[in-house]
């Protein structure tokens, strides 16, 4: 089993994934250059969180264009696990893997902190340890996180539970406080039809060690291993 | 208009005549060019270099020490940090939001010449009253110039301190740090060490930025409007992270023998200042040099301070290696030229030889014996008048939490993505310094930096002595060996001899206590002329002390909250009477006067060493520092971190000379701490403390409850409601800065 | 009275680096081989509806406030402003 992590000009997270992957999860992960990715033998691919092209533009956009993505598109379909994370999800939505658009957060700044989600969805290809209903802590840091859409396309989400995880309180409601930027509906992740792409603005390779995480525990890790249980199922 | 007009240069008298002299003949208009920005305070150091060699700066760890563009230690396993302090506060006061952002850039660009991987920034600022409209307009741009440039790079700003008084209204201070890890044995120096070695320019192509058209006699410049310019130059940290990864691939090479960054002074500082350290020359051709605009001049290419540019000195068999991986990042390069064994800078330009110094001159211009005069009213301002004592004591702890000098900075740090590079353990917010572990080892390191302006304005010495000794124990509260520092100075116009005299005090308090606690400092930055033209007021002495500690167990990390309902809390260390440029007299009564606390060795290595045992031997993990606000203040954030809260005897804090209850709640007197442990584990505390000669006490028990109630023998004087704290200090600067909470 | 369009467009000044259009220009549009493109600035646009006497007195208004309420930083940005006879 092999996994790519790309990295762009300007991808920061690349190294964070990367650790996660060899060092805790111990699989077989390489980083790779976005010009490169192009022969498609690994079983899955993460874009990481970052500021390909300095954000230039809108973020996302410039990577969107880069040669990788064709790859990445015939992996989609193929079935493959495809995590977008911060920058990383950016990337998918301006490719149009997935649909919608992320705008700056509401309160005009670059927010991080360490937010609570609900997982909605245990079917995807790296929901499946989730409990639905759950609650998971990781930190958002972001400032382009706002995911907006119009009433359709929200509404083709919603109806098939396509929004993966949602900013919620300690007690797991969907408030407007626990909603670091406004995101509509507090959507903080999604997937495509398949349930084989998801991306999401929260970092959960910041939460797969307890060290790093302020309550001790690893929720971010359950999607990393969700991807691994999809693999070895497949 | 410069000192010397004629020849448009800064340089004195005595200068030029010295320069002619050893040169043995009259420069040419380039080589002044080139000699009035080396001789320029900001690149040559001249009028501080004789005070900081004062600062002792050797240990068994130290493996880079001052001159260089980073210092660096080992921190075992094989493995060095390198950190480093600059500021840029006159850009930041003109325009802040780029002045703070190529702050970031340029001391990134430090930590690189070491081949080391940045891993943190800190933001060290002082702003005035942010009642004030312009203050609260450099203070959110700075901070949003330190975000966007930091974020984009992906280096996790995770300490800092801002403060805020009267005199940095005008002269805003914006100081930053870096720190970064590398392998001992891949250690690159900014140096030329080898001839034959090839010069190579990387990074942003060079244009016109930080020159100014008045300045120079060039006929291109002039028909240039000086409004087309901007003042400030304008980073990009997109292109620096894209430098930053460059480099540390073209270093694995193994054919990167040196690496320095342009920073100040361009080309000629960078240039002059490698082949000096190496002991050789260099022959550069400015025809070779990748640029953005047309027909520069060569003084131009020599003084443009054109951002994210590094300078590689490349061993000649791996040259064609080194470039591929420039090419592999589309970064832009260009070989310029050549070391060489002249000891001279050569520059060349269409064929011709335009300049030629030797180095040695360029680099150590001689140094300026400046007058340090205590100003004769100093003492003067020591006299107090004491105030009352208020009587609703509950209130003032209210209020002090709400000041901004006390009030959270979340608000700044939040801003910040602090948690990039998946190394910071202890986070902005939950103890007195920053913890980040080392990836692939067992250890990690504790960073923060301090400075009480206001004590180094009523007394530099102790003001100053006492920065080390609070950043020392601010490490030393989660768990860290302090083991060096660098320092960020920030004074007026030396040439006042009473500021020149506030800079010998402050050098002088540092040395005391470094000595004392077995400390080097490996580097630091000086900055000058921060005083407001009109009125002559200069910034209050802020000497920025950065602390670097190790950790070397990850058992011991400690943070400040209250964890434990039953744990007792004991006060380590002796509470004075020393309210000088304390909050409390400032914020509360409008008493900029007094005496501030002295800083004394013996005191602070006792209560440094009580806290060391008591962590290490496992008796405790809930650690702060007492510093701003007191003990009441410091109690108040362990109980508002925890969301516990507790019960005090203030009665029982061990004190000397202290007659009221303002006095014990809110003096700031150095070499405290307040732990919490439990039952079994004080016994233990208080053992280590004797030993230590430092007197330690059980004052009061952690409560599940939302009360700090704080009692003097039978009365309660003080009940504050832990959540209410909490909200006061966190809405306090948000509410200033009308955001949204 | 009458309304009026004012628009402003802030741009770091003339000679200034722009790193986003720079990359704009560089990372996207000519990798992308449109040639005939020759250089890309970005800045940042805002129309503004302005109650005034006439053109000059929106266009002086506005420079005013941009300066006062430091929309603009004069020391990096250049503006420039153009008015319009607001025909909604």
């Amino acid at each position: 089993m092999k996994v790519a992590v790309v990295r762009f000009p300007g991808s920061n997270c690349d190294l964070d994934v990367l650790y996660v992957l060899r060092n805790v999860l111990k699989v077989d992960a390489n980083l790779v250059w976005h010009r490169s990715f192009s022969h498609n033998d690994f079983d899955a691919v993460f874009l990481p969180g970052g500021f390909s092209y300095g954000d230039y533009l809108r973020a996302g956009a410039i990577a969107s264009h880069s040669p990788s993505l064709p790859t990445v598109r015939k992996m989609a379909e193929e079935g493959k696990p495809i995590l977008g994370i911060c920058n990383g999800f950016q990337i998918l939505i301006e490719a149009g893997l997935l649909p919608g658009a992320l705008l700056r957060n509401s309160c005009l700044r670059f927010v991080c902190k360490w937010v609570s989600l609900v997982a909605e969805n245990d079917r995807t290809a790296f929901t499946q340890l989730l409990q639905r209903g759950s609650i998971l802590r990781m930190p958002v840091a972001h400032h382009e996180g706002r995911y907006v859409n119009d009433e359709e396309g929200l509404r083709e989400l919603e109806e098939n539970g396509r929004v993966v995880f949602r900013y919620v309180d300690e007690s797991g409601k969907a408030t407007e406080a626990a909603n670091p930027n406004s995101s509509m509906n507090n959507i903080a992740g999604i997937c495509n039809k398949e349930g084989n792409v998801l991306g999401l603005m929260p970092h959960p390779e910041r939460a797969s060690e307890p060290i790093l995480d302020p309550c001790g525990k690893t929720d971010g890790l359950l999607l990393f291993r969700s991807m691994l249980e999809f693999l070895r199922s497949r | 208009m410069k000192q010397n007009p004629t020849l448009n240069v800064d340089l004195t008298e005595q200068e030029t005549c010295g320069v002619r002299k050893t040169l043995g003949r009259e420069p040419n208009k380039i080589e002044w060019g080139m000699l009035d920005i080396m001789f320029s305070e900001h690149c040559s150091y001249k009028s501080s270099r004789p005070l900081l060699k004062g600062l002792p700066s050797k240990s068994k760890r130290v493996v880079v020490g001052p001159g260089y563009d980073s210092g660096v230690v080992d921190v075992g396993d094989g493995y060095v940090v390198a950190f480093k302090v600059e500021s840029h506060n006159h850009p930041s006061a003109i325009d802040p939001y780029n002045g703070a952002a190529t702050g970031i850039g340029g001391i990134i660009r430090d930590i690189l010449c070491t081949n080391c991987r940045p891993i943190a920034l800190l933001d060290l600022l002082r702003f005035g009253d942010l009642k004030n409209k312009h203050c609260r307009w450099l203070f959110k741009h700075v901070v949003r110039g330190i975000a966007e440039y930091g974020n984009s790079t992906g280096i996790p700003t995770v300490a800092g301190e801002v403060s805020f008084d009267n005199s940095f209204e005008t002269n805003c201070l914006v100081n930053v740090a870096c720190v970064g890890v590398g392998k001992r044995g891949k250690l690159t120096l900014a140096r030329m060490d080898k001839p034959g070695d090839y010069v190579v320019l990387v990074g942003g192509s060079t244009g016109r930025d930080g020159i100014r058209g008045v300045t120079f006699a060039s006929k291109t410049i002039s028909e240039e409007s000086e409004f087309d310019r901007p003042a400030v130059q304008i980073g990009d940290p997109f292109a620096k992270k894209v430098v930053i990864e460059a480099t540390l691939e073209a270093a694995e090479t193994g054919f990167v023998r040196g690496i320095k960054d342009l920073g100040g002074g361009g080309l000629t500082c960078a240039l002059s200042e490698m082949s000096n350290k190496g002991g050789t020359g260099v022959e550069v051709d400015l025809g070779k040099v990748h640029v953005r605009e047309e027909g520069m001049t060569p003084l131009e290419l020599m003084l443009s301070e054109s951002q994210e540019r590094m300078v590689f000195v490349v061993e000649p068999e791996g040259l064609k290696q080194v470039l591929n991986v420039f090419d592999r990042w589309e970064l832009p390069h260009s070989v310029i030229g050549r070391v060489t064994e002249t000891g001279k800078v050569v520059v060349r330009l269409s064929g011709k030889t335009v300049a030629e110094l030797p180095s040695k001159i360029l680099a150590e211009p001689p140094i300026i014996r400046r007058r340090a005069l205590m100003p004769r009213k100093h003492m003067e301002l020591w006299r107090v008048i004491k105030p009352k004592q208020p009587k609703n004591l509950t209130n003032i702890v209210y209020r002090l939490l709400s000041t901004p000098n006390i009030a959270s900075k979340e608000y700044v740090f939040q801003q910040y993505d602090h948690e990039v590079g998946i190394r910071t353990v202890v986070k902005p917010g939950e103890a007195d310094a920053a913890v980040l572990r080392l990836l692939e080892t067992d250890r990690a390191i504790a960073v923060k930096a301090d400075c009480n302006s206001r004590f180094c304005y009523l007394d530099p010495f102790n003001g100053h002595a006492g920065a080390v000794a609070e950043v020392a124990r601010n490490v030393v509260s989660v768990g860290a060996e302090p083991i060096a520092v660098v320092d960020g100075c920030n004074f007026g116009n030396p040439e006042k001899p009473e500021v020149f005299w506030q800079f010998s005090e402050a050098i002088r308090g540092m040395v005391y206590m470094l000595r004392g606690l077995r400390l080097p400092c490996v580097g630091g930055n000086v900055s000058f002329y921060n005083e407001d033209e009109g009125s002559g007021r200069a910034v209050k002495p802020t000497s920025i002390v950065m602390m670097l500690g190790l950790i070397e167990n990850l058992n011991w990390i400690s943070t400040m909250a209250f964890k434990q309902p039953g744990n007792l809390i004991i006060v380590v260390g002796r509470t004075y009477p020393e309210m000088g440029g304390s909050v409390y007299y400032n914020e509360i009564h409008g008493i900029a006067s007094g005496k501030p606390p002295r800083a004394l060795v013996e005191k602070e290595k006792g209560s440094i060493n009580t806290v060391k045992q008591s962590i290490r031997e496992g008796c405790t993990r809930t650690v702060h520092d007492c510093s701003i606000g007191g003990l009441a203040v410091a109690l108040a954030l362990m109980a508002v971190k925890g969301g516990l809260g507790a019960r005090v005897n203030i009665d029982k804090v061990p004190k000397a000379g202290v007659k009221r209850l303002d006095e014990l709640l809110f003096s700031e007197s150095n070499a405290r701490f307040v732990l919490a442990a439990s039952e079994n584990n004080v016994d233990k505390i208080v053992r280590f403390a004797k030993r230590n000669g430092v007197p330690a006490a059980v004052v009061g028990e952690v409560e599940n409850s939302n009360h700090l109630s704080i009692f003097n023998r039978e009365a309660k004087v003080i009940d504050c409601l832990v959540d209410r704290m909490q909200k006061v200090w966190s809405h306090a600067i948000p509410k200033l800065m009308g955001e949204i909470c | 009275m009458r309304s009026f369009i004012v628009e402003a467009v802030i741009e770091n000044k003339p000679l200034a680096k722009d790193p986003e259009g720079e990359t704009v220009y560089r990372d996207l549009i000519t990798k992308s081989g449109y040639e005939a493109v020759r250089g890309v600035r970005s800045g940042k646009y805002l129309r503004l509806t302005v109650e005034a006497k006439d053109a000059d007195e929106a266009r002086d208004l506005v420079s005013k406030m941009f300066n006062d309420l430091r929309i603009f930083n004069p020391v990096v940005h250049s503006c420039r402003i153009t008015v319009r006879m607001n025909v909604e």
